[in-house]
């Protein structure tokens, strides 16, 4: 899957770049609007990343080009902005997703790879990693056929690991991730333990094997 | 006092002190003239007696003495005095002025007395007293209608500019409209208030924009510096170092929070929020309710619901967030094994829970920055974020905290 992210901060997209080329994606990065507008018509990407103010004029207007020319291009917008007026209006205009600074890498990466399963017409409908089995239609889980009874917010919080494997995930990230960041959820971070310490059980309980780790002080960690 | 009260009553008070004085100086004069020509009446008729006298004639008429007199010691000359006279048609006893004068004439010596009425000085009095009054009176109604009623007029821009400026507020996007007036004094009036409403608006539109800018242009380093601590996270670190990366990102993480508040509470108060839609209120306060069933639950807190359909006219966002603020409220400030109710029926949401008393004046509750002093980590920020979404939906919104219960009351408008 190729990527182009379009941000002018070179620290946050150097950062971007990392991480999603470590979880696969091949990438490419413009930090003006005239790059953005170049590249946009020289190449062809699955998604991209869009920053709404950037030197030499506005995301959005990126996005029209893009509408106007057809593309099938999935679109997420980041935005310092939270505002509602950019977020209806990016929506409008035809992006799929819109995410506000600041934000975690992992979520970035989760709201991408749900925009573009999202974007892929026949039915890839299904993650698999070793012999676990998502479903994301039906939203079940199985192991060699065995299905995995998994509350609503253990399946959320399975696929937010498996989609972020190998990384260390706070447990902010996490919490934000299922209950959104409108809570105050610093006082949470306990009942984010619980959940994961009970998808870790159920999920070694059918595989045998102890796919979770705890790193002490930071989070916790899917090894792949 | 108004304007109009304390003009009226300065014109009553002159013109009632006018009318004493003048009354008084009449009666005064009056009363001089009257008696001088009565004197002189009297000496004349005196004069006329002592000349018949003198002719031999004897004159005999009413109200008049002649008394000759024999002791040679009485003195001559006039003198003049008040007495009172039997009245037989009126029955009743009248005060006369009379003059009595003393000449010789001859060998003798001649007294003669002379009267005549008062022609009633009491009624004089009280004549010119009622007059007075009565002017008194009529000219202190035809002065508070004129004053009144032509104040009225006269001021009348001036009533209806001092409404629109009380109405006025700078966060308003309308501009003050005054209404003209001829006189040069409110003229002015309106030039000077114009002016200063504009120079008040563009300060103020300045400070929002420095306020929305400021707080953008904020988010922007700290998801540079969350994004850098999210990747020394994944090296291989000592537990000291993942203990000051983890504060680090609270730090962060309240910074961006309080951050998003600030920003939000400027665009609340900018209006900026003015689409309306039908929300069905019940079910946003479920489904937010639902998503947070498990964050009660790990707090052991029993959540009583009572919700019944509730149909609202309002902004999308704004409910999002007053019912997340309110929760998160709630949940954070709920003692563990406590209990949250939640009240929706009748247009009222109610929301009330078990907890500890306020560590600050009750009053306080919906200000900025006001937070529980044992809870440092809080924006202080939630609650008055609620306040002014209430204010802009024209609820009313309420606090008390009874017997261990704080309760929170809104009255919802509703449309059916």
């Amino acid at each position: 899957m190729k990527l182009l992210l379009v941000e002018d901060e070179q620290f946050l997209l150097e950062e971007m770049d990392t991480y999603l080329t470590e979880q696969g994606y091949r990438c490419e990065k413009a930090t003006t609007y005239t790059e953005g507008q170049e590249k946009l018509h020289l190449y062809h990407y699955d998604a991209i990343v869009l920053d709404i103010t950037l030197p030499g004029g506005n995301g959005l207007s990126l996005l029209e080009i893009l509408k106007k020319q057809h593309k099938n291009v999935g679109v997420l917008i980041l935005s310092a902005k939270d505002s509602l007026y950019d977020k209806i209006t990016g929506l409008e205009m035809g992006a799929d997703d819109y995410i506000t600074k600041p934000f975690h890498l992992e979520e970035l990466n989760a709201r991408i790879f749900s925009l573009l399963r999202r974007r892929t017409f026949d039915g890839e409908n299904e993650v698999k990693f070793d012999s676990l089995v998502i479903n994301m239609v039906t939203k079940t889980v199985s192991y060699k056929d065995e299905s995995i009874v998994l509350t609503k917010k253990e399946y959320e919080l399975l696929l937010y690991f498996i989609v972020n494997k190998n990384r260390v995930v706070s447990k902010q990230a996490i919490a934000e991730h299922l209950w959104g960041d409108h809570y105050d959820m610093a006082e949470n971070y306990d009942t984010v333990y619980v959940y994961t310490m009970n998808l870790r059980k159920k999920i070694t309980t059918y595989t045998g094997i102890d796919y979770i780790k705890t790193v002490y002080g930071m989070g916790y960690k899917w090894i792949a | 006092m108004t304007l109009l009260h304390k003009t009226t009553r300065d014109y009553l008070i002159a013109s009632v002190s006018i009318l004493i004085f003048t009354g008084f100086t009449l009666f005064v004069i009056l009363q001089k003239a009257v008696s001088d020509e009565m004197n002189e009446q009297l000496e004349l008729q005196a004069d006329q007696i002592f000349e018949s006298i003198r002719l031999g004639n004897h004159v005999n008429a009413p109200l008049i003495k002649i008394d000759k007199v024999t002791d040679n010691n009485t003195s001559l000359g006039l003198v003049f005095g008040d007495s009172m006279v039997y009245d037989r048609v009126q029955k009743e006893m009248e005060e006369y002025h009379y003059l009595k004068e003393t000449q010789v004439i001859g060998d003798s010596r001649y007294h003669v007395t002379v009267m005549s009425s008062h022609i009633g000085w009491d009624n004089y009095y009280l004549t010119i007293f009622f007059i007075f009054l009565l002017t008194a009176i009529l000219l202190t109604l035809s002065g508070i209608l004129i004053n009144y009623y032509s104040n009225k007029k006269i001021l009348k821009p001036f009533f209806e500019n001092l409404k629109n400026v009380q109405a006025f507020s700078v966060s308003s996007p309308y501009t003050l409209q005054l209404h003209d007036s001829t006189i040069t004094e409110f003229k002015e009036l309106n030039f000077t208030l114009k002016d200063l409403t504009e120079r008040s608006k563009k300060e103020y539109l300045a400070l929002r924009e420095f306020t929305e800018n400021a707080s953008h242009e904020i988010q922007i380093p700290l998801s540079i510096i969350q994004s850098k601590l999210d990747r020394m996270s994944q090296l291989e670190i000592t537990e000291q170092m993942a203990g000051y990366i983890t504060q680090a990102k609270s730090g962060v993480n309240r910074l961006s929070k309080m951050n998003k508040s600030l920003l939000l509470l400027a665009k609340l108060d900018n209006q900026l929020f003015t689409e309306q839609h039908q929300i069905v209120f019940n079910d946003v306060l479920d489904s937010h309710l639902r998503n947070m069933e498990d964050l009660f639950l790990a707090k052991n807190i029993n959540l009583i619901e009572t919700l019944n359909k509730t149909i609202i006219h309002s902004h999308q966002y704004l409910i999002d967030i007053l019912i997340s603020n309110f929760l998160s409220n709630v949940l954070k400030y709920t003692s563990t094994n406590g209990t949250v109710k939640i009240n929706l029926k009748n247009n009222v949401f109610i929301i009330s829970n078990t907890g500890s008393p306020l560590g600050f004046p009750e009053e306080y509750i919906f200000d900025r920055f006001t937070k529980n002093p044992e809870n440092t980590s809080s924006t202080g920020l939630g609650l008055a974020i609620i306040k002014e979404i209430c204010v802009l939906n024209h609820w009313t919104l309420t606090y008390d905290f009874q017997n261990g219960w704080h309760t929170f009351i809104i009255v919802l408008k509703q449309i059916n």
